[in-house]
């Protein structure tokens, strides 16, 4: 991965964070908000690799979980572990089309939202919020929704690692 | 040296941040509301309310447009609905005001004094909400600075909107009433039977009543009990909207609360003396 591309993707997962605490919180379809963070991970996982997707999965959800009130570590653990076997799963599919994103992302989400209740489980919290199949499905299907702008946005910014060229010299005489 | 194989670096790397993040789960869950992570979770919470803030006034807006998009075809109709309520609460308002005379007028008889303090409030705007679909929780862009403390009430002129659960330098968590982990003390306020409301995150809020037979329907208004010490009795909280015949151990009362969290701007924080002391004394 180049260095552009990093910075790119940097960038990337701070911009969606932005949006997430300010902008999704005003957009709730049937009472679900989208989550941009999971949506970027995902489609990073998809592009470079399990590892990268996890690396922007722990940092978005870190970067949440500093900024609002919630558990810290949770959205790390849960968007970088879903983010990681969304990439392990890629190679499954035989396809590079925009269908697999979008198959990945519906995955991913049920699994973070699960996950994120397990945690709550493990942790042994008194009141746990109510686990609906319903939240669930609509939180997965508006994610999608979202993957189809996030996933050919982050494919124009490719960014292809320059070769290093190489001086031909002629053998010296004698 | 052999490099190590691409695999196991990757193995390492998600063991690396599996690691870190157990350990700050389990180091924020052990620590105290004081503790060191939460000190830095109000430190960046103070820092993002105001990009937060900014955010929502550009795009509020464009929501409320798309809302009112969406609400066009039954504009009519709800116009002419708050018509019909408007006229009927001038005539109660005017009949209220001659009952507040005459009760003023026994009370000053009887030398009547019901000892109770008039609260001090603080203004405060919402500056956020919370960003998963976990809590109902927002943001609000006051915070120790300006008085406001752990428990306390955040209320609007249409009722009770919750409590205070963090409180940092400039800015402030409040858990709403809809929250699943928010449950206040109220009483119905025509049979006076007194209950705990518990949020669902859900739109409606589920009413618990103290006595199994308690005497509750549909349309009766539910205001707190002021029980407990941190909020003031007698701010509206919703009306009930569905009794259920008693099905095993509990009933299910459903109650709507009158706050529509979706357009909240204001608040007011319900300043009390020492609001989390009120509630460790009520828990010793």
């Amino acid at each position: 991965m180049s260095r552009n591309r990093q910075i790119f993707l940097g960038t990337c997962v701070v911009l969606a964070f932005v949006l997430q605490i300010s902008v999704t919180p005003q957009f709730k379809l049937f009472g679900v908000q989208l989550d941009l963070i999971l949506v970027v991970a995902v489609v990073v996982a998809v592009q470079e690799g399990p590892i990268p997707g996890a690396i922007i999965g722990f940092a978005g959800g870190m970067l949440q979980d500093i900024a609002s009130p919630q558990v810290m570590g949770s959205s790390a653990l849960t968007k970088a572990l879903a983010a990681f076997l969304a990439g392990m799963m890629k190679d499954f599919f035989m396809t590079y089309s925009i269908l697999l994103p979008v198959v990945l992302v519906f995955l991913a989400t049920i699994f973070e939202m699960s996950m994120h209740q397990g945690v709550f489980v493990v942790l042994g919290q008194e009141q746990l919020p109510p686990f609906r199949i319903g939240t669930i499905f609509i939180s997965s299907l508006y994610n999608v929704i979202a993957v189809l702008v996030v996933y050919p946005f982050m494919r124009r910014f490719k960014f292809p690692v320059k070769e290093e060229s190489i001086t031909l010299t002629r053998p010296s005489r004698g | 040296m052999p490099a190590a194989p691409r695999s196991n670096r990757n193995r390492i790397i998600l063991i690396v941040i599996i690691i870190v993040c157990v350990t700050v789960v389990t180091l924020y869950v052990k620590e105290s509301d004081h503790g060191p992570l939460h000190k830095i979770q109000n430190f960046f919470l103070d820092l993002v309310s105001p990009i937060s803030n900014a955010f929502a006034k550009i795009f509020r807006p464009i929501k409320d447009g798309v809302i009112n998009l969406f609400h066009l075809p039954t504009l009519s109709k709800e116009r002419a609905d708050l018509q019909k309520q408007v006229a009927a609460l001038r005539k109660q308002s005017i009949d209220s005001k001659e009952l507040e005379k005459q009760v003023d007028e026994l009370k000053r008889l009887l030398h009547f004094n019901e000892g109770q303090a008039e609260f001090e409030t603080v203004g405060a705007g919402i500056v956020g909400q919370s960003p998963t679909n976990w809590e109902r929780l927002m943001i609000i862009n006051r915070g120790a600075s300006s008085g406001v403390k752990k428990y306390m009430s955040v209320v609007t002129d249409e009722g009770l909107v919750g409590r205070v659960i963090s409180a940092g330098s400039r800015s402030a968590v409040v858990q709403l009433v809809t929250d699943s982990r928010s449950s206040i003390g109220v009483r119905d306020q025509r049979s006076r039977e007194t209950g705990i409301v518990e949020g669902n995150n859900n739109e409606t809020i589920r009413f618990t009543p103290m006595k199994e037979d308690a005497d509750l329907k549909v349309g009766d208004i539910v205001d707190t009990s002021g029980l407990g010490g941190t909020c003031p009795p007698g701010v509206a909280v919703g009306k009930i909207t569905k009794v259920s015949k008693p099905t095993g151990l509990t009933r299910v009362v459903e109650v709507k609360p009158f706050v529509r969290f979706s357009k909240l701007d204001q608040v007011l924080i319900v300043i009390t003396p020492e609001p989390e002391s009120t509630i460790l004394r009520e828990a010793q």
